[in-house]
């Protein structure tokens, strides 16, 4: 007992000790706001500026430059262009420019150009009046051109194998106009003409170049390309909401084209496509259906053929995932996919889907035989009204496991 | 523990050692304040404008790193401790941050309506437009006034009118009736016609380049505005605050810069018990970024720092730029717990608040409801460190507050929104009743809700149980008290002596009062619905020449769920 004592008498002592204020001699405060003054005076003598850690400025700086609103939102002025230029082109970044509201208010101006990590590259400008009438019409002018390196091939039609893998470069400048109509905030009837050059190149000098293994005959259009006028009208109902991220509505789009060869009339042809896509809101919109049906119909002129650049492919990130892109080509095609998509949290939704579809040379075969399908898994990161990055796997096609890794929704 | 309980187990000597020693100990009794009890106790001005703070430079404040900050790093000290900035009678004396309205005086309706405001309406046609606003979401300019004031226009977006600009002046008024510093506000409608740009005018493209403003500017933010049937646009003119802009304030830690600022944020009373007025107006952006802080006094001359609550564009169902998202208030944006249960089933697991049901007849209404309201879970978008470190004595104090605002304040208030659509302003004022009796409910009873205490010279104990008088519970089936003197130079207790009562008052007994300076009395209360109510309140009173003066209040609170 008197040893415990002793304990709890030691540990006082220390106790108080500690407790003492460094100068013992100082007098204790008689107030309280006296009490708070000292301390007061006491951090006067020690204040230095708000320092900042570096992740905070780095983010200040960021926002203050306004990088987010300009990668993602650009309405103004010169930006970074960052995305990709097709499937398959790999990341490209450039600059972009815009200018709005110009001319009295009525001309919007744009351009941008795009390099990638595989040498892909586009440049576009275009002159668009978007809101005559009351913008009820909208007016556009456009001239672009690009080069894809590294175009894949495996031949034409359902059957075409995976092992006939080839490349083939792709270059083409279009020059056009185009006029639309609104005559509701959700039909838009449009019509435009474009001049096309497109030219098939070696992106590289290997074994694997499209001639190695395929000639005019098989590949129609190899031989050489013609310049083409491409006249297009389409009827556009979209209600889609919000328009960059669907969680509800629909868009129906029917659209005619018709490409003219300027050369020979040898590869004329026209094309007739319907896109439907609805999304069925489920649980107050954080979780979507969202349902695509695509049918593309081509037809030659008499005499005449379809070239192979120009034909309907099917595979890659935007339809048949589980496949290579451009997996499949021919005349027609036909798309069917479904997703169900919920959101994890603000920023994130996730996505299983199921992509089927086939290409036909022959109309009567666009049917539901022998479909090409996968299925899969993915993540959507963005917001409300978009979608910057989209990561997928898929799998269960003959085409083995692919993975999605794109700056924009599917669809 | 009773200081008849320590002398069972202590020797005298060494009890009272100890004691001392640990009410000295910097790490427990961070003041070193010896007596207990100042003469000045209980003090009801922090004089946090002493010395001179003129030397603190502007904070500027990133959205994205305040998420980050907040979401990943749990800033600020965490630990479950008495809010440091009250006074010995559990209140917040006035300070640069709080000034005590509505919770220390009566306010009439029409002094809780005019809020901050010193005039009832402006006349701003013709105040040239000096800037365009810099930062936030919603569209607006910079206006001066012919005497050279600022104001900010902010304008409702388009699918929405009234609804943010109604939401800004109502919430301004009951921030400022409950004793914050906001700066006034008015609605307004803006005639296209009358704008005028002052030649000195700028804004910032996209770029981060400063340039002039031109028409075509301000045609933009017009068209990202809400327009009247009559072609004017519905905004907000909020006049700037006085003096010189510092940024803004953390919720947690102190300005380094700043001399006067002495207590972490996160423990500051008024800004841990503001998560209760945040979850009664659903005010889910309530975070560090929209604050201000301004430098007051004169220019090149000592001055100190006004703290002021900021931006209530974004409360009552408004999301400022659209109608409230569905999460807003429910749950913070990244919050792993469902998001990962919401990953792991596909979606099948279903939030409860994605069923919450809303009333959408109105436009300027946003998503605004008090059926599914829970404010004990409910959340701002992020963490913030004081409203994590809310104790249940702090929310009692807000929740006291909160109970001041009668039916027929919330519904006066809600009228200076100017809501026209019918069915508008009834729905906003019902459901602020509504939400307001959950708040009440939920944390007038988390204490033994004790309060104003009063010893007479003759020994009569009066007090008054806040639930009670809110209606919230019935009265208590008995009141136990357990006196003693008290010695303010050690903080111990002797003589005590238990009585109890059925009812809220007590005599306090001729030997504990008999030649005492100082006498305390720890009350436990005793409900059946409210079993933590036993948890005794300890009033202490100071002799003084007309009777007892009431120096002390301290609570048995639960520990902190965080």
């Amino acid at each position: 007992m008197i040893r415990h004592r002793c304990r709890l008498f030691i540990a006082s002592i220390a106790i108080l000790a500690c407790g003492l204020p460094a100068d013992a001699q100082e007098r204790e405060p008689e107030t309280r706001a006296e009490a708070l003054r000292r301390e007061r005076e006491e951090k006067a003598t020690r204040l230095t500026p708000p320092d900042p850690n570096r992740l905070e400025r780095a983010l200040l700086d960021l926002e203050n430059g306004r990088l987010f609103e300009r990668l993602l939102s650009p309405a103004e002025g010169l930006y970074p262009k960052i995305g990709t230029i097709t499937a398959g082109s790999g990341l490209a970044v450039g600059p972009g420019y815009r200018a709005s509201h110009r001319l009295g208010g009525a001309v919007d101006f744009s351009a941008f150009a795009m390099g990638s990590i595989k040498k892909y590259w586009i440049a576009d400008a275009r002159v668009q009046l978007p809101r005559l009438l009351n913008e009820r019409l909208g007016l556009d002018a456009h001239v672009q051109t690009y080069d894809f390196q590294e175009e894949l091939f495996f031949g034409i039609g359902p059957d075409s194998a995976r092992a006939d893998l080839v490349h083939y470069g792709l270059r083409n400048t279009i020059v056009g106009g185009s006029a639309a109509v609104r005559p509701t905030s959700w039909l838009t009837i449009s019509g435009g003409a474009d001049f096309l050059n497109p030219r098939i190149e070696s992106a590289t000098d290997d074994e694997d170049y499209i001639s190695t293994r395929f000639d005019d005959v098989t590949a129609p259009g190899l031989a050489d390309q013609p310049d083409f006028m491409r006249y297009q009208s389409a009827v556009d109902v979209n209600y889609r909401e919000p328009r960059g991220n669907p969680r509800a509505g629909g868009r129906y789009l029917f659209t005619y084209q018709r490409f003219d060869d300027l050369d020979r009339n040898t590869y004329s042809f026209q094309r007739a496509e319907v896109d439907l896509q609805q999304y069925v809101p489920l649980l107050r919109d954080r979780r979507i259906l969202a349902l695509r049906g695509l049918v593309s119909v081509s037809e030659a002129d008499d005499g005449a053929r379809i070239p192979f650049f120009y034909q309907r492919t099917l595979g890659g990130p935007d339809d048949l995932r589980g496949f290579h892109r451009l997996r499949f080509r021919d005349n027609h095609a036909l798309l069917l996919q479904a997703e169900y998509r919920w959101e994890i949290f603000t920023a994130v939704d996730g996505a299983i889907f199921y992509d089927t579809g086939k290409v036909a040379s022959r109309v009567e075969d666009l049917n539901l035989r022998d479909l090409e399908s996968d299925y899969g898994f993915g993540f959507r990161f963005g917001n409300a009204n978009s979608v910057f990055l989209r990561i997928e796997a898929a799998f269960g096609s003959r085409g083995g496991t692919h993975f999605v890794f794109r700056f924009n929704n599917v669809f | 523990m009773s200081s008849r309980a320590v002398r069972s187990v202590w020797s005298p000597a060494l009890a009272g050692l100890l004691a001392i020693g640990i009410a000295a100990s910097p790490a427990l009794s961070p003041r070193a304040a010896t007596p207990r009890f100042f003469p000045d106790d209980p003090i009801q001005v922090d004089d946090d404008r002493a010395l001179d703070a003129s030397g603190a430079k502007e904070i500027q404040g990133s959205n994205g790193y305040d998420f980050v900050e907040h979401t990943f790093l749990d800033p600020g000290d965490t630990r479950d401790i008495r809010a440091v900035n009250v006074n010995t009678i559990d209140e917040v004396p006035d300070s640069s941050w709080f000034t005590n309205r509505i919770g220390r005086r009566e306010m009439t309706v029409a002094e809780i309506v005019r809020g901050p405001n010193q005039r009832e309406t402006v006349d701003f046609d013709d105040w040239p437009i000096v800037q365009e606003k810099s930062s936030g979401i919603t569209p607006g300019y910079r206006v001066r006034d012919p005497a050279g004031q600022l104001y900010q226009v902010k304008f409702d977006p388009p699918a929405h009118p009234g609804m943010a600009t109604a939401a800004e002046v109502i919430g301004a008024a009951i921030y400022h009736a409950l004793g914050y510093n906001v700066v006034p506000g008015y609605i307004i409608d803006v005639d296209p016609a009358r704008i005028v740009i002052a030649p000195t005018a700028t804004t910032v493209d996209l770029s981060g380049q400063k340039r002039s403003m031109t028409r075509t500017d301000v045609e933009k933010l017009l068209a990202r505005g809400a327009r009247l049937p009559n072609g004017k646009y519905r905004a907000t003119l909020s006049q700037f605050a006085p003096g010189a802009g510092l940024g803004y304030f953390k919720y947690y830690g102190t300005r380094p810069d700043d001399p006067n600022d002495i207590h972490p944020h996160e423990h500051r009373r008024e800004l841990r018990a503001s998560r209760v007025f945040a979850a009664w107006l659903n005010h889910d952006d309530s975070r560090g970024i929209n604050s201000l802080d301004m430098l007051e006094g004169p220019k090149g001359g000592p001055g100190f720092i006004r703290h002021y609550m900021f931006d209530f564009g974004s409360i009552m169902g408004s999301g400022s730029t659209k109608a409230q998202t569905l999460r807003a208030g429910n749950e913070y944006i990244l919050e792993w717990g469902p998001s990962l249960k919401t990953l792991a089933t596909l979606g099948l697991y279903v939030r409860p608040w994605i069923r919450t049901r809303y009333w959408e007849e109105a436009k300027a209404v946003g998503r605004f409801e008090g059926d599914a309201f829970d404010p004990v879970a409910w959340r701002p978008e992020y963490p913030n460190p004081a409203f994590e470190n809310m104790r249940a004595d702090d929310a009692f104090w807000g929740a006291r507050l909160v109970a001041r605002f009668s039916d027929e304040a919330i519904r006066a208030i809600v009228a200076k929104g100017q809501y026209t659509e019918p069915g508008a302003a009834d729905h906003i004022a019902t459901t602020l009743i509504k939400r307001r009796d959950k708040v009440l409910r939920a944390w007038l009873t988390g204490v033994n809700p004790l309060t104003e205490p009063q010893l007479s010279g003759d020994g009569s104990l009066t007090f008054r149980n806040e639930a009670v008088a809110a209606r919230v519970s019935s009265p208590a089936s008995r009141y136990a008290f357990a006196w003693s003197r008290f010695d303010n130079a050690t903080g111990s207790t002797s003589g005590t002596v238990e009585t109890s009562t059925t009812e809220a008052r007590a005599t306090a007994p001729s030997a504990v009062l008999n030649g005492a300076q100082f006498v305390s009395v720890a009350v436990k209360t005793s409900h059946p619905d409210y079993p933590g109510w036993e948890a005794p309140v300890t009033f202490t009173f100071r002799r003084v020449s007309n009777g007892w003066q009431p120096v002390g209040i301290d609570r048995t609170v639960p520990p902190r769920n965080r």
